[in-house]
């Protein structure tokens, strides 16, 4: 098996050789800067577009997982590094809050968007033996008893928060919100039955809603998704959250905005086969994420339209360190 | 059943994946012994180029790579009062004065055969009780988490050989140093002076590392004239007596070890150090007085880490949940590898268990082998020169500090903690409890504020659940007890009863 790999390892190597020669770049190995840490939803996306894009490109990525600072880490790394096209970010939506979070100055504007390879999609889960079928039946219940349900949360700016906080911009209700590190620890606990639910990013509770661990109450989209077709979409209840959507978190493929066109054409054009490749669709499928595969104008335009909604729906909820206004990020 | 016994054989008949598992084990030792080299940083590397290849071999290979690198950190923590990694750091307490006394040898056979002991109890509860552990770890509540916290911070009693208030003091050092960082709840920064380098806070990596690898480098160059301590040529096969003796308290250590890893959120590091506390509460009679080259020392954290390993397993392959940071990247390259690690697990991949169940059996057989040979060659790391030693100590430690978050200002901070620790052993201070309060110190700052915002912020209900939930009732009953043992009253009250069984 093993010697197998190796020998085809070896014929792609030679056949990217030959390839290399055809273009002035790549002409040397890149390095791709992961955000988050090994293991995680970041990494693994990475992880699976990253051989298809190198054979495009006739040249290996080596990846680096740069964690911490939510991100922060990484983007600084990426915009100190040479804007050769040599360096490349593999990210997720945290730098789009990093300015109203007071974290840091640097978010999107500042890269080239390579590539939004995907977006997920939220969904609200519950104890497995909690007493609701609906997400109106939870607001109800909430409104009798305000405070006393338990939301599992991971701090401002994550998926729970955020999701939660358009929820309660059109249907007003009042929980208390438990941070956890994150939504794999979150949902932990909700299967502990210690919090009672969670406005969860469908990877993480994808598997959980399957085994029945868990009770889906609805979907954070305008429509169902393909992988939970019987979770009703949350519009069906409350119409208004229509101006929210599509929300998500997502993840793409980043180089310095100053990067010379003949690198940015040539990792568009091996993004692109990428994201289209069988194995990459197959991964995000079963991770429940929605394949996106949109660069340039197209791709700057849904990165805005991301960071408009979801720092003002921030601003309004009284959770920003520095007003979106400030940062000359328009009201949507 | 038939069907389950031939998944658990998968690894032992076909060749390539005994070698892989094999290779594996043997990397593992080293990787691990290597102060600086930590096993999660081994695997997050092997398993980004096992991604092509077939998922049996990955995880043959993991297995080996998981239950070989906990084991080898405490070769050097024994022989040069460096652990090689985080969860060998109790084994340095009792291993180092046994190298001094020229006991290396010994000790390092005791340590391979308790350790594999462990690692045999940790997979047999993975084998049979895996979805009942599961579900009971499942309970821990964050204000359990918070009890254990706790309990893990007396240990600093045990860590402090000399003065308790030179123990506390470093303990709370290192639990501001934990502070450090974005606020777990609201992501605001502490002590980061606005610099994006100190957000992520610092890492326990790069602080063990620091403390206790380059401050004893420091430490060794006072000594450069002194000549090395010969190591006694005798068997390193410890006697079947000597083994009959330390397997009660080996179990014990395993128990925890289980328990602790299949718990998410604590791992081999915290279970080590549980359990040397356990042995130095529960041993009457050690064969020295602990922290001067005790065996049972040597036997409780080694036997609880490698227990561990087979705990953190439990909620991974039961659940989709990782019972530490190795569990957690073996989980994200499950996914690349078209698995779906989660509760169907099991029900739609049923080979997966029992392949895993074979792979640890079989690495855990390999780990014995491993162990045992080659100690001879290892024990004259310790007769090296100084002078080429030293240097290479320092080397090794910036090598793995940097490939822990690709990050040279972790480097730097190592390094600064190398002074730290210096002077710290300068002046009798212990730097263990410096690197317990960086574990410990977030996960009871998280798990406490956790447990007060469940409650609403209010303090009678959250002293209420202490005693209305039972995982909470036996954790307080247990802290209680140890506290109150520590007490003249308790003491009294055992005379008492001692003097009254007697007449």
């Amino acid at each position: 098996m093993i010697f197998r790999t190796l020998l085809a390892a070896t014929t792609m190597l030679v056949g990217a050789g030959l390839a290399a020669q055809a273009q002035d770049y790549p002409d040397h190995e890149l390095q791709g800067i992961i955000m988050w840490g090994a293991g995680g939803a970041t990494d693994v996306v990475a992880h699976a577009v990253t051989p298809a894009a190198e054979e495009a490109l006739g040249q290996s990525i080596v990846l680096v997982n740069r964690p911490g600072g939510t991100g922060a880490i990484s983007t600084a790394f990426v915009s100190a590094a040479p804007a050769d096209g040599y360096t490349i970010l593999y990210g997720a939506e945290n730098p789009q809050l990093h300015g109203v979070m007071g974290l840091s100055e640097i978010d999107y504007a500042d890269f080239y968007p390579v590539n939004i390879l995907g977006r997920g999609v939220g969904v609200v889960v519950a104890r497995a033996d909690a007493p609701w079928n609906s997400f109106s039946e939870l607001v109800a219940d909430a409104n009798e008893r305000p405070g006393e349900i338990k939301m599992g949360s991971t701090g401002p700016g994550g998926i729970p928060f955020v999701v939660n906080a358009m929820l309660n911009a059109v249907a007003p209700y009042e929980v208390t919100a438990v941070p956890f590190d994150g939504e794999g620890p979150a949902l932990t606990a909700l299967q502990g039955g210690h919090v009672d639910f969670i406005p969860s990013g469908i990877s993480a509770a994808a598997e959980l809603i399957r085994a029945g661990k868990v009770k889906p109450l609805a979907v954070i989209n305008t429509e169902p998704v393909e992988q939970l077709p019987n979770v009703p979409a949350i519009t069906d209840e409350y119409p208004e959250m229509e101006k929210y959507l599509p929300w998500g978190p997502f993840y793409g493929v980043f180089v310095r905005q100053d990067v010379p066109e003949e690198a940015k054409t040539a990792l568009v054009e091996a993004f692109d086969t990428a994201a289209s490749s069988e194995d990459f669709v197959e991964l995000m499928k079963n991770r429940g994420n929605i394949v996106m595969n949109i660069s340039g104008d197209e791709a700057r335009e849904f990165l805005d339209d991301w960071q408009s909604t979801t720092t003002w729906l921030l601003q309004e909820a009284g959770e920003t360190k520095v007003s979106p206004e400030d940062l000359g990020i328009p009201k949507p | 059943m038939f069907q389950d016994v031939g998944y658990f054989l998968m690894a032992w008949t076909d060749p390539s994946l005994l070698l892989l598992t094999a290779l594996g084990t043997l990397a593992g030792v080293y990787v691990g012994a290597i102060p600086g080299l930590s096993v999660t940083m081994a695997v997050s590397i092997l398993i980004s180029f096992t991604f092509k290849w077939d998922v049996n071999d990955a995880l043959a290979l993991i297995a080996g790579v998981y239950l070989g690198g906990v084991y080898g950190g405490s070769r050097t923590a024994i022989l040069l009062n460096i652990p090689g990694a985080p969860s060998a750091i109790a084994t340095a307490l009792d291993g180092y004065p046994l190298a001094q006394r020229g006991e290396a040898g010994r000790a390092i056979g005791v340590t391979t055969v308790m350790s594999v002991v462990g690692g045999f109890v940790g997979i047999a509860a993975l084998a049979v009780g895996a979805p009942l552990i599961s579900s009971f770890a499942l309970m821990f509540d964050s204000r359990d988490y918070l009890l254990l916290a706790i309990i893990g911070m007396l240990l600093v009693g045990s860590l402090s050989s000399g003065s308790l208030a030179k123990g506390i003091f470093a303990g709370a050092l290192g639990v501001l140093i934990g502070m450090i960082g974005l606020d777990p709840m609201t992501a605001q920064g502490r002590f980061t002076f606005g610099t994006i380098a100190m957000m992520n806070g610092i890492s326990y990596i790069a602080a063990m590392i620091g403390l206790f690898g380059v401050a004893e480098a420091l430490v060794q160059i006072h000594h450069l004239d002194k000549t090395a301590i010969r190591q006694k040529a005798s068997s390193f096969l410890p006697d079947w007596g000597l083994v009959r003796r330390y397997l009660p308290l080996s179990l014990r250590s395993s128990a925890i070890g289980v328990v602790i890893g299949a718990l998410p959120g604590t791992g081999g590091d915290v279970a080590a150090l549980m359990a040397y506390d356990q042995a130095r509460r529960s041993v009457k009679k050690p064969s020295r007085p602990f922290g001067t080259g005790a065996y049972e020392g040597l036997v409780a954290p080694e036997s609880a880490n490698n227990a561990a390993v087979g705990g953190a397993y439990i909620p991974m392959l039961t659940l989709g949940i990782p019972g530490d940071a190795v569990t957690a990247i073996i989980i994200g390259s499950l996914y690349i590898h078209g698995l779906k690690p989660g509760p169907l697990l099991m029900v739609e991949t049923p080979h997966l268990f029992w392949f895993t169940v074979g792979c640890l059996t079989l690495a855990n057989i390999f780990l014995l082998v491993f162990g045992l040979t080659g100690i001879r060659v290892f024990s004259k790391i310790v007769e090296l020169p100084k002078g080429i030693l030293i240097p290479l100590i320092i080397v090794l430690s910036a090598v793995g500090t940097y490939a822990v978050g690709n990050n040279p200002v972790d480097v730097y901070m190592m390094l600064g903690f190398g002074v730290l620790g210096y002077f710290m052993r300068m002046y009798g201070y212990p730097v263990g409890p410096v690197v317990l309060g960086i574990i410990l110190g977030p996960l009871m700052d998280a798990s406490f504020r956790r447990a007060m915002i469940s409650e609403r912020h209010m303090v009678g209900e959250f002293l209420l659940g202490f005693v209305t939930h039972p995982v909470s009732l036996v954790l307080t009953l247990f802290l209680a007890f140890i506290v109150l043992s520590q007490t003249p009253l308790f003491g009294m009250l055992k005379r008492q009863a001692d003097r009254a069984s007697r007449s």
